[in-house]
């Protein structure tokens, strides 16, 4: 594994689209135009607020739910254009962890049914191998082997995503797609969880698309961030960029709103009002509704993606190096200024 | 400090449940005080929410025993109430909101539909009446186009106007006490800002008391006065916010406040 080595995924211009509902309904863009990568064994958290459209663009990748234009590269692959046996393979390589996982582990089959189900169906090693794999898998998360012959409604919720995220490694993935896999657990939990997916990082190599509204999460685990509103990226960077020099407005009003634990730090700003509805996404600027630095093109002229870096007044070789990649789409950054 | 609303004294429960007896709150007592924010604090499953439960008098008494010294509201022991008295008291002094408000709110009706009928039972106003106080109550809690939101059905809102919408139901009781559980926990933070400062406004304009459930240190350095801290059952710490951070004397505080440091965006 190199560290400029291959994209292990590559997005480019994904555009998710639902049909429209009843004869006078629009179509609902969900994801409009998003492209980020992925390299080998780091991970990438997606933030944003509930409706921005975090799930379809994941749903979308792993091709759970159709995308109206772009591409996802898999290892440079296509995963549109593979036929059958192959996206099998690719399929393999990609594995899923839902929010609520006693809603995705069957109550019917036990846990260790549960992870062979997907070595099974992927005939992964010769079948007498595989109780063994299920086993090591259930190591890796840090729980007992009688687990394995009990059923997924036994469990705590802690247990539950743990289980989760064995069966989705226990195909021996390269990358796991992880949708918002602790918001339903306690602070305590969510910490043990966050540390086990940084060692499945550092052991196996395993990356993961992170996909969270928890920005305190996201912080500790990334390597790269994208924030997501109304369908768009509008900032993206390395976390540390990203969360010490928040260039959006809306990426600092998300900053801004988080309590701090501690009774001398300033209170958490709001910011008013609700994301616009995506059957009517504004003109100009998709922020340009609640956005505090609004200026007078915003409303009009949509903002393209440009690099945050070159506006910090440090000199130019620590500069690229603390905000490489990092990228905006914002009048405030652009030279239309 | 002003005077207590609310005085708590060793309130205990257990549960019972074929033969099986497992004791859920031991020797509770607390104050809630005049126009305060008091936070009960602790991780999922140390009582907190059976604590409110337990004062509101929800906990069906085929399969909860509950004891307490007293239970006084107002100055008057709830504990030597008649139950059917007692249920009155507790519905017109003191509101609950819940962690997830369409469980608590009827889908086949409208917003506006449910939030008049508070009006018309709880405050005796005819219907054209609760109409304009229904729309003043959606007001305050900060829609700009009341008339609006009182035509939507609870699915057709978001997460975070849902949650408006509960403590504009709450607060048409006119409570003198509020309790909260966990109200932002299933919100985005932007939202949770929203509500947590709608109910803080609330509380100072109508000097509201409010109980504020929470597992979030955060919210309990930011908005509350004092902090209860719930293990197990048990409040084994209470103090002012200020001394809660500054010096924890319990364990579990000091554990529980440096996992929240750990957290924290720096
Ligand atoms: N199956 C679907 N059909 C129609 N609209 C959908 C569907 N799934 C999601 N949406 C809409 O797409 C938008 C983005 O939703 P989603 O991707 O779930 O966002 P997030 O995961 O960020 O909360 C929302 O407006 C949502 O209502
Ligand atoms: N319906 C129930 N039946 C039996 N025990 C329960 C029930 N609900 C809660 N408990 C017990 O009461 C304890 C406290 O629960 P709760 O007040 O809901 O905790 P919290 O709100 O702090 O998460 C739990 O640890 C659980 O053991
Ligand atoms: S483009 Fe304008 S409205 Fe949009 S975020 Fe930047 S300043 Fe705000
Ligand atoms: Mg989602
Ligand atoms: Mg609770």
């Amino acid at each position: 594994m190199t560290p400029h080595g291959q994209m292990l995924l590559e997005v480019r211009d994904l555009v998710v689209s639902y049909p429209a509902r009843g004869s006078a309904g629009k179509p609902l863009a969900a994801v409009r135009s998003v492209s980020l990568n992925i390299e080998n064994g780091s991970i990438f958290g997606l933030v944003g607020e509930s409706g921005s459209g975090k799930s379809s663009l994941a749903h979308a990748i792993i091709q759970l739910t159709p995308y109206r234009s772009g591409q996802v590269l898999f290892r440079g692959q296509d995963l549109a254009s593979l036929k059958k046996p192959q996206l099998g393979a690719a399929r393999r390589q990609m594995q899923f962890v839902f929010q609520d996982s006693l809603a995705a582990l069957s109550p019917r089959r036990s846990i260790e049914q549960t992870l062979l189900e997907p070595l099974n169906h992927f005939r992964v090693g010769a079948p007498a191998s595989r109780a063994k794999k299920a086993a090591a898998a259930l190591e890796t998360v840090e729980l007992d082997a009688d687990m394995l012959h009990r059923y997924p409604q036994e469990l705590s919720g802690g247990q539950r995503q743990r289980v989760a995220l064995a069966r989705a490694l226990v195909t021996e993935p390269e990358l796991i797609i992880a949708d918002e896999p602790l918001s339903s657990l306690d602070a305590p939990v969510q910490a043990r969880i966050v540390d086990l997916m940084l060692k499945l990082r550092a052991e196996l190599g395993i990356a993961f698309l992170f996909v969270s509204h928890d920005l305190s999460t996201v912080r500790r685990l990334a390597d790269k961030v994208g924030v997501m509103y109304l369908g768009k990226i509008v900032e993206s960077g390395k976390t540390e960029s990203l969360f010490q020099q928040p260039a959006h407005p809306y990426t600092k009003s998300l900053l801004a709103a988080v309590p701090v634990a501690d009774p001398a730090h300033p209170a958490p700003s709001v910011l008013t009002g609700e994301p616009p509805s995506p059957l009517t996404p504004p003109a100009g600027c998709v922020f340009h509704m609640r956005c505090p630095e609004k200026m007078e093109r915003c409303p009009s002229i949509e903002p393209i993606e440009v690099a945050v870096g070159k506006q910090y007044g440090a000199p130019e070789n620590e500069r690229e190096l603390k905000t490489a990649g990092h990228r905006v789409r914002c009048h405030l950054w652009d030279d239309t200024k | 400090m002003n005077k207590p609303v609310l005085s708590v004294r060793q309130l205990s429960v257990t549960h019972r449940l074929s033969g099986r007896v497992v004791n859920v709150l031991d020797q509770v007592s607390f104050d809630l005080h005049q126009g305060e924010i008091l936070a009960l604090v602790g991780q999922s499953g140390s009582g907190k929410t059976k604590t409110a439960e337990s004062i509101l008098g929800l906990l069906p008494p085929d399969r909860w025993d509950i004891s307490a010294q007293a239970i006084e509201l107002n100055g008057s022991d709830l504990a030597a109430l008649p139950e059917s008295g007692l249920r009155k008291i507790r519905g017109r002094s003191i509101s609950m909101i819940f962690q997830e408000p369409l469980t608590a709110l009827d889908p086949v009706f409208t917003v506006g539909n449910q939030l008049c009928s508070v009006f018309t039972r709880h405050r005796g106003q005819r219907r054209r009446e609760a109409q304009t106080s229904a729309q003043a109550a959606l007001g305050r809690v900060g829609f700009p186009d009341p008339g609006h939101v009182m035509r939507r059905y609870p699915h057709q809102l978001s997460g975070g106007m849902r949650q408006r919408v509960m403590i504009a139901m709450a607060m048409a009781c006119r409570p003198s006490i509020l309790i909260a559980d966990e109200p932002t926990t299933a919100l985005d933070v932007t939202t949770q800002a929203q509500v947590l400062d709608q109910l803080v406004q609330l509380g100072q304009k109508d000097g509201v008391s409010l109980l504020l459930i929470t597992h979030d240190l955060g919210i309990v350095a930011q908005y509350c006065d004092r902090a209860l801290v719930m293990l197990d059952g048990k409040i084994v710490e209470q103090a002012s916010v200020e001394e809660l951070f500054a010096n924890p004397r319990h364990v579990y505080t000091k554990a529980l406040l440096n996992s929240a440091a750990g957290a924290k965006p720096k």
